[in-house]
């Protein structure tokens, strides 16, 4: 953008001074993004007395987080479930993507419409219809019970870990296909003719062109289905029953019964540290470019 | 792509079949459901009926609860408008850090867990005495649907020509003139789109409005705490009408956003 073009634009925009305006746009930004999240980050710092939070900066909340091993065990398994649902996604998202960018013109975005609509699906609609299906009193266990195949009902099914990476694996799977489906669609058709034409099969092909182009997608699919899935707290409160204790329940549970915000603050910062991570990775992998 | 051997195609329509299933069976079988009774641990195919759909009319509490969801959705969807596009205009009409920054911040409640932006603004409301209500619902919603409209109306801001803008100027219309006769008719499809996907988001929004609501509650909320009675008729007919206007919202968003 050459001078005269942003000259232009300040012509529609306003006579406004350049420093006025910066203030203008950066006024409710700052009041309800900003300071909410620089408060959210220093609150963890402080900590409860009694009913009240006492302002005098204290590590207590961090140090209780390393010394307690049932609070860093439940944060490993979270991340673990969370690897663990980016792999199940990506693993399934992965043919699904291929097979939408290996379909022609208009039938390529019409399939690919009936993987994103979900996601404007109501989450906790579809929580709880997969609950009414795995539940022990659900439609799984109640159909095997009539037809004999059972004699009592499953349980292994519903309220444990399993189950909120299961049901988490359902609602997720749209966020891994769609990034791969773009990386492969990005992909130039004469890199893949190159191969073909020195003599590559399409396994090959697949192998050490296609492969390795699409994993940028991969990457970027499998941080957006683990930051969700080890922020979600809704899903495991659902589906995980006791077991089930993830780490955004320990968090949510603080600004409920638990009643210790500080500490709530203080886990949710240690939470945001692999989620930053995730970031990143997507990040770095979003800006790898080739030369086409 | 290149073209697949049939049995490669075979076996990867057999996984996208099989990940279609997990995505729409639950809910169809709720639908299914909400018409047919389930007893004696089998369906009933006798009792079809719409008694579940009636039931659901006569329910106070949740005719409460779907006007909350659209009360909240409508008011956040127009501030997020006005405010989207304004922060976009205002990005677009220069360059340096401090915009960029603005875009950072103006992206963060989208990029940070939902957990993490719910509570920053519970603490916030809290800190600054605001009583938890509808009110601070809004201003939830607001601040996660802002990131979609500031995108959309970015994207399509760069994409308009600036000689409509020069000639709108130099023929004598004013700065109003020329962004509501010049601008925001190039702006309208982009506007649509963002606003029915920024209200799909909001009707459906749960972790940070779990946070941040009162005692009011919307859709979701009142869904949530419905969750520990289970499986019931009227529940199940609701999901079927909630299911049927976010697919018919769907369709109007896909229809704006594929039109230039």
């Amino acid at each position: 953008m050459n001078q005269r073009e942003i000259a232009d634009d300040r012509r529609v925009v306003g006579a406004w001074p350049d420093a006025l305006l910066t203030v203008a746009a950066w006024a409710l930004p700052t009041a309800f993004i900003l300071v909410p999240l620089l408060l959210f980050l220093t609150l963890g710092f402080f900590e409860v007395q009694g009913t009240d939070i006492a302002y005098r900066p204290t590590l207590k909340n961090y140090v209780r987080f390393f010394i307690d091993p049932g609070l860093l065990r439940t944060f490993l398994k979270t991340c673990q479930l969370g690897l663990e649902v980016a792999a199940i996604t990506v693993v399934l998202g992965y043919p699904v993507a291929y097979l939408l960018a290996s379909l022609s013109g208009r039938r390529k975005y019409t399939v690919a419409m009936f993987f994103a609509v979900p996601l404007l699906m109501s989450y906790i609609i579809k929580i709880y219809a997969i609950r009414s299906i795995l539940g022990g009193n659900g439609f799984l266990n109640r159909t095997l019970l009539y037809l004999g195949i059972i004699d009592e009902p499953w349980t292994f099914l519903i309220f444990n870990l399993n189950a909120v990476m299961l049901t988490l694996a359902i609602l997720l799977v749209p966020f891994a296909i769609l990034p791969i489906f773009v990386a492969l669609e990005r992909i130039p058709r004469n890199l893949l003719e190159a191969s073909a034409d020195l003599g590559a099969r399409p396994l090959l092909t697949f192998l050490t062109v296609i492969l390795p182009l699409s994993l940028q997608g991969v990457v970027i699919g499998a941080s957006l289905t683990f930051v969700l899935a080890i922020g979600d707290y809704v899903t495991p409160q659902m589906v995980g029953g006791i077991e089930g204790f993830t780490f955004g329940r320990i968090i949510y549970s603080q600004f409920g019964f638990g009643n210790n915000w500080p500490f709530g603050a203080a886990l949710s910062v240690i939470l945001l540290v692999p989620v930053l991570m995730a970031i990143v990775a997507a990040d770095r992998a979003g800006r790898a470019r080739y030369t086409t | 792509m290149m073209r697949l051997a049939l049995p490669m195609q075979a076996a990867l329509w057999a996984v996208a079949a099989f990940v279609l299933l997990l995505l729409y069976g639950p809910l169809f079988l709720a639908i299914f459901f909400s018409f047919f009774a389930f007893r004696s641990n089998r369906v009933q195919w006798d009792s079809f009926s719409f008694s579940a759909y009636a039931k659901l009319m006569d329910n106070q509490r949740i005719i409460d609860a779907l006007t909350n969801t659209f009360v909240v959705g409508v008011i956040a969807v127009a501030l997020s408008l006005v405010i989207g596009t304004l922060l976009a205009l205002y990005h677009h009409a220069g360059r340096g850090r401090s915009r960029d920054l603005l875009q950072v911040v103006i992206y963060l409640p989208f990029l940070v867990p939902p957990i993490v932006t719910g509570l920053s603004l519970l603490i916030f409301f809290r800190q600054i005495d605001f009583e938890r209500s509808l009110v601070t619902v809004v201003i939830g919603h607001t601040v996660f649907v802002l990131a979609l409209v500031y995108r959309n109306v970015l994207a399509r801001l760069q994409t308009v020509s600036r000689s409509l803008v020069e000639a709108s100027l130099d023929l004598g219309a004013n700065r109003w003139q020329t962004f509501r006769y010049v601008l925001l008719p190039q702006l309208m499809t982009a506007l649509l789109a963002a606003g029915i996907l920024a209200f799909a988001l909001s009707f459906d929004e749960t972790l940070i409005t779990l946070l941040v609501t009162g005692t009011k509650s919307t859709l979701p909320m009142w869904l949530w705490s419905m969750m520990r009675l289970g499986f019931t008729p009227d529940v199940n007919a609701l999901v079927a009408l909630v299911l049927a206007g976010t697919t018919l919202l769907c369709l109007l968003a896909t229809r704006y956003l594929t039109k230039p």
